[in-house]
């Protein structure tokens, strides 16, 4: 077990944007892949309580987390999900002690090993957006993988959003503001598709859970809305 | 948790907002015209990148001596022929402020955040006094009783034709919907209540303590006037205001402008030390000559120790006020003045919480992202996400959660996930 990696799928993959969860796993093991899950006991990060002021109940599910993880013996997670990859990689040590394993983003698992999956996509031919999520480019200062993961699809396109990188405007999913007020979160989602998206882009990529469930929701007849994993996944040849 | 009053305000007040395409109109115009010229101006500017940087040195350096600098200030006023004070709260404020203007009379202001802060206006006006904001925005949602809802433009989610019907109704005759008519209509109105007023009040953008100058940015000229046309001039500013020297004073006015309105220069920077002053006749110093013969400086605590001495929330202390980070938050753009409370943004969630109370602004607080943009484009590179964060877990330990959020965190607790769902599947390989 050790030697193989956790993939963390995250509560919204788990639950809500299932295809981005099934898509990692089927890609992972198209490319050959060791990897396990927690199933049904992965549990909960934390991040969503961090980010809505509730300290003592996001140390208690951060200090599980890190035990669940530790005891089975992972040295390795990898997650599809900005926010788990955030909070675990980056606010843990602060909050939850000694984190003995590594977390990293998808875009930055795969990115490793491009010489393996390279020249393994079919021709997409489509004019695509990448939106940064804010949990994985501002506050963890990973831009260009994902780009250059979408990149390796022949025929994609792929054109920036008039703010992209360390200026990307957030969909505003996160945060908690979802959950308090659902209105605004579609509202600026929209407002940020509308504004942002480039003439002629049929397809938004993005690379967060949260991103996509709440531009699929706000966007829907629009614009196609992939998530990096389904992308890569359905571009997969054999 | 009690009653969920603090809550039901503010979705009202967002829903409002979202659906007003007058408003929305107004602050999208805005933001277009913002984000293009601040771009053309700092990359002309690149030179400002060092400038900015050192302004964070000398903000943290003044806030770190702030008690030290209130009195030096003070002094320096005083030395000058000024009166200086110093109001703890926004009680103490209103009292000093309008103690020193009296009863029934003609008051012109320019534009005063701080002046908002502690409802000066208010108090006044309930002392008989007719105040009459100068500053064209404030002038706008003055005659229209509506709130601010930016801080460097007030009046941003109004746009020209709402600004027509306003005066049409002030004039009580038809307007042009032209906006530089329409600036032409507040010119002319304005001119004789300048010359006419008895005390001019005004808010600063920076002092230096060693000179007691009082520095006011502008680009209409209106703050000019209201400081040297009535014969008493009140400046109301916050403590935070205060700088060491000049030097310091010009550093952070090289950064102001660019940020706030996408100039490399305000059209006006008045730099004021004492009242008007004369010696032409036999070296007789004699004050009050074409300018005011009173110049009182009102400093104001009102929360900004506290913020001070909190190793989070001190970085607040350091915002200059140029309300950029505004216009580029992805929130503010679709819920504008209502998403925070006499501050806005997320750096005004911060402010509003600690000058006028956590309650009022507990609800909007949950409408921030947390994203970081705001601390991307600050030339001070303040970090309001992690204020934010922080202010959160106070409103959390008093009371304010969010129903929504509370169910989270219970089922978070107990099933594992936030959506209440009963997860039993053992662990499974891929």
């Amino acid at each position: 077990m050790p030697d193989s990696i956790l993939y963390w799928k995250g509560c919204m993959s788990r639950l809500r944007t299932k295809s981005i969860s099934d898509s990692t796993m089927e890609l992972f093991r198209r490319m050959g892949v060791e990897f396990a899950t927690l199933g049904g006991n992965e549990g909960c990060c934390g991040s969503v309580l961090l980010r809505t002021g509730q300290l003592e109940a996001a140390k208690k599910t951060a200090e599980s987390t890190v035990d669940r993880i530790s005891s089975a013996g992972f040295k390795e997670v990898v997650t599809a999900c900005p926010g788990c990859f955030r909070t675990m990689a980056s606010e843990y040590p602060a909050i939850a002690g000694q984190v003995p394993f590594r977390v990293r983003h998808i875009s930055q698992f795969l990115i490793e090993r491009s010489p393996t999956i390279k020249g393994r996509f079919r021709s997409m031919d489509v004019k695509a957006c990448y939106h940064d999520p804010c949990h994985l480019g501002r506050h963890m200062g990973v831009y260009e993988e994902p780009r250059d993961l979408i990149r390796m699809v022949p025929g994609v396109e792929l054109v920036e959003m008039k703010d992209n990188r360390s200026k990307a405007l957030c969909c505003s999913s996160g945060g908690g503001v979802r959950s308090a007020y659902p209105e605004l979160s579609r509202e600026v989602a929209r407002t940020v598709a509308g504004g942002q998206v480039p003439a002629g882009v049929k397809l938004l990529v993005t690379a967060c859970p949260f991103c996509n469930y709440n531009f699929k929701d706000a966007c829907s007849g629009q614009i196609r809305v992939m998530d990096l994993p389904e992308l890569l996944l359905a571009a997969w040849r054999g | 948790m009690g009653s969920d009053d603090w809550l039901a305000f503010k979705r009202e007040e967002f829903k409002r907002w979202m659906e007003d395409e007058r408003r929305r109109t107004g602050l999208s115009r805005a933001v277009a015209a913002y984000t293009s010229a601040k771009a053309n101006a700092l990359s002309r500017l690149p030179e400002l990148e060092e400038i900015r940087r050192e302004v964070r040195k000398i903000k943290e350096r003044s806030i770190q001596q702030m008690d030290e600098l209130v009195k030096i200030t003070m002094d320096s006023v005083r030395e000058v022929k000024g009166e200086a004070y110093l109001a703890r709260d926004a009680e103490e404020a209103r009292e000093i402020v309008s103690d020193l203007t009296g009863h029934g009379k003609l008051v012109v202001k320019s534009k005063s955040l701080t002046g908002d802060e502690v409802g000066i206006n208010e108090a006044l006006e309930e002392r008989g006094n007719k105040v009459y904001e100068t500053d064209l925005g404030e002038f706008i949602i003055q005659l229209r009783k509506e709130k601010p809802t930016h801080i460097i433009n007030p009046s941003v989610h109004v746009p020209r034709e709402e600004v027509a019907k306003t005066f049409s109704e002030l004039l009580g005759r038809p307007v042009s919907q032209e906006i530089p008519a329409l600036v032409g209509i507040a010119r002319d109105y304005l001119r004789e209540k300048f010359c006419n007023a008895d005390v001019g009040i005004t808010g600063a953008n920076v002092v230096s303590a060693k000179t007691g100058t009082i520095f006011i940015v502008e680009n209409e000229g209106n703050a000019r006037f209201v400081s040297n046309a009535p014969p008493k001039h009140i400046c109301l500013t916050g403590i935070e205001k205060i700088v060491p020297t000049l030097s310091d004073a010009f550093m952070l006015l090289q950064v102001l402008p660019p940020y706030a309105t996408g100039v490399f220069m305000s059209a006006y920077v008045s730099m004021i030390t004492g009242p008007s002053k004369t010696a032409d006749i036999e070296k007789t110093i004699v004050y009050g000559a074409h300018g005011p013969k009173e110049l009182h400086l009102v400093l104001l605590d009102n929360g900004r120790r506290r913020m001070a001495e909190d190793d989070v929330f001190r970085e607040a202390l350091y915002c200059i006020r140029c309300g950029g980070c505004m216009y580029e938050c992805p929130v503010y753009r679709v819920i504008g003045g209502s998403f925070g409370n006499n501050y806005f943004g997320g750096i005004g969630l911060i402010w509003s919480a600690f000058t006028t109370g956590d309650e009022k602004v507990a609800a909007a607080v949950d409408a921030c992202t947390k994203c970081g943009r705001c601390k991307e484009v600050c030339p001070l590179e303040i970090d309001t996400p992690r204020m934010v964060e922080r202010l959160k877990q106070r409103l959390v330990k008093r009371g304010f959660v969010q129903p929504k959020h509370y169910e989270i965190m219970e089922s978070i607790l107990h099933n594992g996930n936030p959506f209440g769902e009963d997860e039993r599947a053992g662990r499974s390989r891929g």
